[in-house]
């Protein structure tokens, strides 16, 4: 069979040839709008398994010719109403009329929504749920698949780094934790994945899943919807719906090219800029200087490639459906060296069995990915290396710096070491639905699903690498097995005495995961002919291996209840018992309620105008948190590595160490409120949704220092903290033009979200105000810019309040006459002591934003459609860390003189103020992310449907942040970030 | 293209059964329901989430193996050397601080030559510029670091005590060789944990004094005072001392009475510091128990060397190796920080300095002959590229270099690692022995100024190399002593107790940028102790902080 499809789809592709030449007869009608019987231009108007489709004029009438004689199913959908499909039986010739009358539902959702361990009609949803579907998600060079719903839902902060696959952070109403994740839980189809998405060797591990293959993508924000998913839902739930066979067969085939180029440098001295520089504060070292003009960083970087390509097919029998894909993915990164390439497939199989009572779906995909990395120092290197020195100093050598202090020439690291990872990583499930003969309206369902990851990493630098040790291999290969069973049973049935509807679902559910990290390090090699993959001989070798493994066992159960499609209830409960802690805690309860209210449905308000729906909700709930390490209530005794040993005489003696640890330790708790909102204006046409919401997390965990002498360390995990977030969402899509008037067509949402994160209380062992420091910077070891302060969000920044002249610079000058330029000329002495110490730093600001902002706008007219996307982020702010690092001037005085920031020619500092607040900057930002123009063509013969399209990401970035990247870092600190890039692509998708 | 019609054919089975005969459907029905059933049930069992730790061995299992006694000691010692399980970071032992910074001797060093006139550090890591200048706040994280690693070494010493009491042994039918060489190591723990006790006392003053019959847990201990400790210190000394092997007959790498005595005698010496008492006599007596079982090394280099394990002199070291025994503390600290400017790092053993490292003009001074005097020990300094004068501290340049210590034998082979040296790290020797003796004699602690002289001159005839440098009984004062211990003891860690016990580290002795001015100028008598620090203050509520210094 196969071999046919393929000769098929061949002769379709080049030859042209119709396949389906035959006479046929001709469907024509109209399709309208429920509400008010108005016609329905724009909506498209298909044959289940036949090429035709149309697309209604504006007086909403359709004409479908060619169609094979036979009852054909017939489907008519417009964005804004529920799609219809109705069956009319054609005859060869003859003309048959086929109307179709659409409900209206909201913009851009579908009748029904994912929830956990279920689905839900839209309009009985009580919590918290936004959906993103197909047609909304980000195109372009997309190779993770949070990537598709960056700036799309009120509240959903999606940031990645630049990095082809790189690592994103997700923050669903801001994060509740410290110590643990902050990530929201990913499902897949129905199978939670660990936190994080995976292992965390190498780049994004969501990067396994093509984001091709996704139908959808639903969040799940407040605790009424996730406390399903119990202790794993404090973040937030993200749940992605793969695609399946849907209509009649059909492959599709996508490809696309792009191309990315940098957008921004950090800026630097010029060469002459450096020159005179050195002359004026390090005359000794200008005999050092050499008399190359080297563009260090356009030497790096480079215009990046990319091609996607995917093929599916797809179809639907009687009473089964299937769908096969096979996507491969190239993208280079726009620094030399960086370079991910996908091999993904998969396969889905649904089979209807016993008239529909049972219901079987097998989904298996599996993908390999080849990472490679740019060595590390490159980017930090290119940055400060001093420009007037020459790449090569001969046939084959690279310069270098005689002294170890000065950076590795970056195009000789870029040569010479290699860093790659091969990551396969399979998931799949099968999961069987039975609908119970006995009892009417009881259905069984059995899920049972395996998600294995090995990676293999490897990191060389041969022995000419300089700074490498005389040569270093480093190879880790960790692996992953998790298994998780499902069995979970709903009962729906009416209560017609109550004029209401029921149904509850409750369940049980199994996980399991076992973690193996072997790793290898060996330095000072005695040959490196064999690069990373030989036995090597070396002076140092290093072998490490660590288990991990975790299980969770969880009862469910969850009740709706509607009452004359009015009042809506949902109570849920989860019961989870978790392996992270002592037999005393392992068990936790997560409640969660919610009601809401379809005022428009009220007989008291018939007469509300333009307003056709109107819902307010309220939830409450408790989530947890679970993810942080394993082991944490066992005091166990670890072993040294053979580096780490005691000398005894000539003998080393491997050594064993207890750990301290709060046997009592439990799970973190947040409390969830949320208020909210839905509406809907004409039809639908405008909705809306207004949340109000507040978390309250506590026993947070963190990991603090107890009394010296009570424990086997200093520090103790435990939990101690408390802290809150509160916000308000808005979401708007609106129907602006809906092609009536000339055929333009144009929807647009609108979303915004703002958060306030508070840290209410660390309660120090034996009571008091703690304060806590994270947030490493470069320059300086154990140097931290950020706090962790009751009082103040979660991470801000910990500063000094960097005295300013009268025009607001900083100052930088001996104003009190000691004899130096210290601290005390520098910073404002905010307690008084006359000493400038830590206690004179304040928390200030975070990387957090206050608003986050998302617009979507999709245009359509006639073939041709035209969408954008903006994202701004207000209140945020970043520490420019390339600026700290290279801004002074005592840089130029070692053996090997750095290229500087060009901060330093505004701010003239000398030495090193890392904790200035001169370096927090306010990283405000507006971007396009995304703007896309496609046509589609109709009239190809064999073909349902082809779409020609080009999207430029990252079109423009207006900000008044001094860095490369206002979001660089994701964590608030811009250190040598990887460049964001701004990317052409263009592609065709076809489906036949 | 007909996929559809081929499906058609891939159905045939299911419609076949689904139009089969009725009683067989039932029985199909029912057999699904009872396997749905069936799982449910099973599968709602599992319900055990305990997981125990598969790579490491919990508390409760770890002594059925009789090697653990020995391992677990040494890791009393490995605390000093080395800053966790992987090496050279990696697992580490306390937390809060980069893992390199929380070495042992690292903090102790800096703690003792950074503030003084011995020393100097280019670096801007946070805190560590307050040491150059005697500015340190209760916040400083190399405080806390030393603190958390004192008390690392206490806790764990108490935890071995309580692991191997007789009792616990012969609960675990532990034999009797084991239970001998255990009795060695239980004397071996007491004698780690007195050490860090009096670097605590030494260091910080009144802090708490838990021991074994603590119990493990989350309970703050009250603060005891320096006399406690001192007390305590004392008598743990004397009582393991006959469970110790003697002077010199111990495994090197471990203690035996001559560290013990050694550790015995620094104690009494600066009690007048710690309980305001003279013991001058007592710590002469300890000294000169030991002094006769070590013999000067002819070589005042080879002390500082990658094969200076080999040499008589010393009576306690800190080991450290290129290959077994990696951190980013002890001597390779030493060694990579003060080396950098116009030095080859090559001649030291080393891939490359890291620039820090320096001494402030005024220890000069205690170098009659200048820098490159016929005295051996004024050859460590490196001029080359250097200043005397220090204009900033932040510029490796200015101040001269004295890398006293290096990666390479005495036969000049490079170490076994340039990145992590061989080069132990002397933390008792002889030649302070010979001082102690002599300090104690002109404290009035008994002996003979006679013998005291005697070994004042064995070594300065080491160090000019004939008897030009040696000096008459009248020029053997204490303030030579002071002198000779700077010239001797150079960057061993000694400095800032010694400046302490002649009164001369805060209210007397001015040095460039003490008290943080470039001139430097005297500072308040408080400094002579550290502040506790204050994320000790907020875990422990019972703890008072030392006069002078303001809370957290």
């Amino acid at each position: 069979m196969r071999r046919t499809v393929v000769v098929s789809m061949i002769a379709a592709l080049f030859a042209g040839i119709p396949l389906h030449a035959q006479q046929g007869g001709q469907i024509t009608g109209t399709v309208t709008s429920a509400e008010g019987g108005r016609a329905l231009p724009g909506a498209t108007v298909s044959v289940a398994g036949g090429a035709q489709r149309a697309v209604t004029g504006p007086d909403g009438r359709y004409t479908l010719g060619g169609v094979a004689a036979g009852p054909r199913s017939v489907t008519a959908a417009v964005i804004g109403h529920t799609a219809s499909t109705l069956t009319a039986t054609v005859a060869a010739g003859q003309t048959t009329t086929l109307d179709f009358t659409l409900q209206t539902s909201a913009v851009g959702l579908q009748g029904v929504v994912a929830i956990g361990y279920g689905q839900q009609r839209v309009r009985d949803r009580t919590g918290s749920v936004a959906t993103v579907t197909p047609d909304q998600f980000n195109t372009g060079r997309v190779v993770s698949p949070e990537q598709l719903i960056q700036g799309k839902v009120a509240g959903v902060q999606v940031n990645d780094t630049g990095e082809p696959g790189g690592k994103t952070t997700i923050r669903i109403r801001g994060g509740t934790s410290v110590n643990a994740t902050n990530e929201p839980l990913f499902v897949v189809d129905g199978q939670p994945l660990q936190a994080g998405g995976g292992i965390t060797e190498g780049r994004n591990p969501l990067n396994f899943l093509n984001p091709n293959d996704i139908e959808s993508v639903t969040v799940l924000k407040d605790a009424s919807a996730t406390a399903i998913y119990g202790s794993r839902g404090a973040n937030g739930v993200i749940l992605v719906t793969t695609r399946t066979g849907a209509r009649g067969a059909q492959f599709t085939y996508s490809t696309s090219l792009s191309s990315s180029r940098i957008t921004r440098q950090a800026d630097l001295l010029s060469t002459d800029q450096f020159r005179a520089a050195v002359a004026q504060f390090a005359p000794s070292n200008v005999a050092v200087l050499g008399t190359s003009n080297t563009d260090w960083r356009g030497l790096v970087e480079r215009n990046a490639g990319g091609q996607e390509h995917n093929l599916a097919v797809s179809g639907t029998g009687q009473s089964m459906n299937y769908r096969l894909s096979l996507g491969y993915l190239d993208q280079a990164g726009v620094l030399r060296g960086t370079d991910t390439r996908r091999l993904s497939a998969s396969a889905t199989y649904g089979q209807q069995l016993f008239s529909n009572t049972l219901r079987l779906r097998a989904n298996v995909r599996g993908s390999r990915i080849n990472d490679s990395f740019t060595p590390g120092s490159v980017l930090g290197s290119a940055l400060s290396f001093d420009p007037t020195q020459p790449v090569m100093v001969g046939e084959g050598t690279y310069f270098q710096w005689a002294d170890a202090t000065g950076p590795n020439n970056p195009l000789a690291d870029l040569a010479l070491v290699e860093d790659r990872q091969a990551t396969f990583r399979t998931l799949g499930n099968v999961e069987g639905s039975y609908d119970v003969p006995f009892l009417k309206g009881l259905t069984g369902t059995l899920r049972m699903g395996y998600d294995y990851t090995q990676a293999d990493r490897k990191i060389f630098s041969p022995i000419a690498a300089r700074g490498s040790g005389g040569g270093s291999v480093t190879r880790r290969e960790p692996s992953r097995l998790g298994t998780v069973l499902d069995a979970y049973g709903r009962y729906a049935r009416s209560l017609e005495g109550l004029d209401s509807d029921v149904d509850v679902t409750a369940g049980y559910s199994y996980e399991n995961a076992r973690e193996e990290y072997p790793g290898y390090f060996a330095q000072n090699l005695q040959s490196d002919v064999v690069g990373p993959n030989g036995p090597v001989s070396a002076l140092v070798e290093r072998t490490t291996f660590d288990v991990q493994a975790w299980r969770l066992a969880s009862g469910f159960a969850r009740m709706n209840w509607n009452v004359k499609d009015r009042y809506l209830l949902t109570l849920s409960v989860r019961r989870d018992g978790s392996s992270r802690f002592g037999p005393s805690n392992q068990w936790g309860t997560f409640p969660s309620a919610a009601f809401a209210w379809r005022l428009s449905e009220e007989p008291f308000m018939p007469h509300l105008g333009p307003l056709g729906d109107l819902k307010v909700r309220a939830s409450w709930g408790v989530n947890g948190n679970q993810d942080f390490g394993n082991y944490l209530w066992v005091s166990s005794y670890l072993s040294s590595l053979g580096t780490a040993q005691a000398q005894f005489g000539n003998t080393f003696v491997s050594t064993i160490r207890p750990s301290a640890v709060d046997p009592n330790i439990k799970w973190e708790e947040t409390t969830s409120y949320n208020l909210g909102l839905d509406w809907g204006l004409w039809d639908g046409r405008i909705t809306g949704t207004v949340d109000y919401y507040k978390k309250d997390t506590d026993d947070l965990i963190f990991n603090v220092p107890v009394a010296a002498g009570t424990n086997l360390s200093n520090y103790v995990t435990t939990n101690i903290g408390s802290m809150t977030n509160r916000g308000l969402e808005l979401g708007l899509n609106a129907r602006v033009l809906n092609g009536a008037h000339g055929g333009l067509s144009w929807d647009a949402s609108f979303n915004a979200s703002t958060n306030r994160n508070r840290l209410t209380r660390i309660n120090a062992i034996g009571g008091g105000s703690e304060r806590i420091l994270s947030g490493a910077i470069s320059g300086g070891v154990g140097n931290n810019i950020q706090v962790l302060q009751p009082g103040a969000p979660v991470y801000s920044f910990f500063v000094y309040r960097h005295l300013r002249d009268a025009n607001g610079k900083p100052v930088y000058a001996d104003t009190n006459k000691d004899g130096t330029i210290n601290e005390k000329d520098l910073y404002q002495d905010l307690n008084g002591d006359k000493e400038i110490d830590e206690r004179d730093r304040i928390a200030t600001h975070s990387a957090a934003p206050q608003w986050v902002l998302g617009h979507t706008s999709q245009l359509g007219y006639g073939n041709l459609d035209a969408s954008f996307t903006l994202r701004a982020s207000m209140g945020n702010y970043a520490y420019n860390n390339v600026a700290s690092n290279l801004g002074y001037y005592n840089l130029l005085t070692g053996a090997a003189p750095r290229n500087l920031s060009t901060s330093v020619l505004e701010n003239g500092f000398k030495t090193a103020q890392y904790f200035s607040d001169v370096y927090v900057e306010d990283a405000s930002y507006l971007r396009m992310d995304n703007l896309t123009l496609g046509y589609t063509f109709n009239g190809v013969r064999g073909v349902d449907n082809m779409r020609l399209f080009g999207t430029v990401q990252n079109v423009f970035t207006l900000t008044g942040y001094s860095g490369v990247d206002p979001m660089g870092g994701l964590n608030g600190i811009d250190n040598n970030v990887y460049p964001r890039s701004r990317t052409f692509t263009a592609g065709v998708s076809l489906a036949f | 293209m007909r996929p559809a019609n081929r499906n058609r054919g891939a159905l045939r089975r299911p419609n076949r059964l689904e139009n089969g005969h009725a009683m067989f459907k039932k029985t199909w029905r029912i057999s699904i329901a009872a396997a749905a059933a069936a799982l449910f049930l099973g599968a709602a069992g599992c319900t055990d989430v305990t997981l125990e730790p598969e790579s490491t061995v919990t508390g409760a299992n770890v002594f059925r193996d009789p090697t653990a006694y020995r391992a677990f000691m040494a890791k009393l010692y490995a605390g000093l050397a080395v800053t966790g399980q992987e090496g050279p970071a990696g697992k580490g032992d306390i937390q809060g601080i980069d893992e390199g910074f929380s070495q042992y001797v690292r903090l102790v060093w800096q703690m003792q030559e950074l503030p003084t006139d011995e020393a100097v550090i280019a670096w801007g890591d946070d805190g560590v510029q307050q040491l150059n200048t005697q500015l340190w706040g209760s916040s400083n994280q190399f405080l806390g670091s030393m603190y958390s690693r004192i008390f690392f070494q206490v806790g764990l010493a108490n935890e071995f005590l309580r692991e191997t009491t007789d009792a616990k042994l012969a609960e675990r039918n532990v034999s009797a060789e084991l239970r001998a060489q255990i009795k060695q190591y239980r004397a071996e723990a007491r004698f780690l944990r007195a050490l860090s006790y009096w670097h605590g006392i030494d260091l910080f003053g009144d802090i708490p004094l838990v021991d074994e019959s603590f119990p493990l847990g989350i309970t703050p201990p009250q603060q005891s005072t320096r006399r406690e400790i001192y007390t305590f210190v004392v008598s743990e000394l004397n009582a393991i001392r006959a469970d110790l092997p003697a002077a010199h007959a111990g495994e090197y790498g471990r203690a035996d009475q001559g560290a013990s005595q050694m550790l015995l005698a620094k104690v009494l010496l600066n009690a007048p510091v710690y309980v305001g008492e003279n013991h001058n006599a007592e710590a002469r007596a300890a000294v000169e128990s030991v002094l006769g079982a070590y013999t000067l090394d002819p070589s005042y280099r080879h002390l500082f060397l990658a094969d200076n394990h080999t040499s008589p002199e010393i009576m306690f070291a800190v080991p450290q190796d290129g290959i077994h025994q990696q951190s980013f503390g002890g001597t390779n600290f030493l060694i990579h920080a003060s080396v950098g400017g116009d030095m080859n790092a090559a001649s030291w053993g080393i891939e490359g300095g890291w620039w820090g490292l320096r001494v402030k003009p005024e220890i000069l001074a205690v170098y009659p002959g200048g820098v490159n005097s016929a005295d051996v020990r004024s050859t460590v300094f490196f001029t080359q590229g250097q200043t005397v004068a220090i204009n900033d501290i932040t510029q490796f340049q200015q101040g001269l270099g004295a890398p006293k210590y290096r990666n390479v034998t005495s036969l000049g082979v490079p170490g076994s690692n340039p990145l992590y040296p061989d080069t132990d790290y002397p933390m008792f020797r002889l030649g302070d022995a010979y001082l102690m003796y002599a300090e104690a004699v002109l404290r009035g602690g008994g002996g003979t100024r006679a013998q005291a002289l005697a070994y004042v001159n064995a070594l300065r005839q080491r160090s000019y190399g004939n008897a030009t440098g040696n000096i008459t009984d009248a020029q053997l004062t204490l303030d030579f002593i002071l002198d000779e211990r700077a010239r001797e003891l150079l960057w061993e860690g000694h400095r800032r107790t010694d400046l302490i016990r002649f009164n001369r580290f805060t209210t007397a002795g001015v040095w460039a940028f003490k008290g943080g001015v470039k001139q430097g100028k005297t500072t308040e008598a408080f400094r002579n102790v550290y502040p506790l620090p204050s994320t000790e203050l907020l875990a422990n509520p019972n703890l008072k902080q030392n006069p002078g210094y303001t809370g957290g």
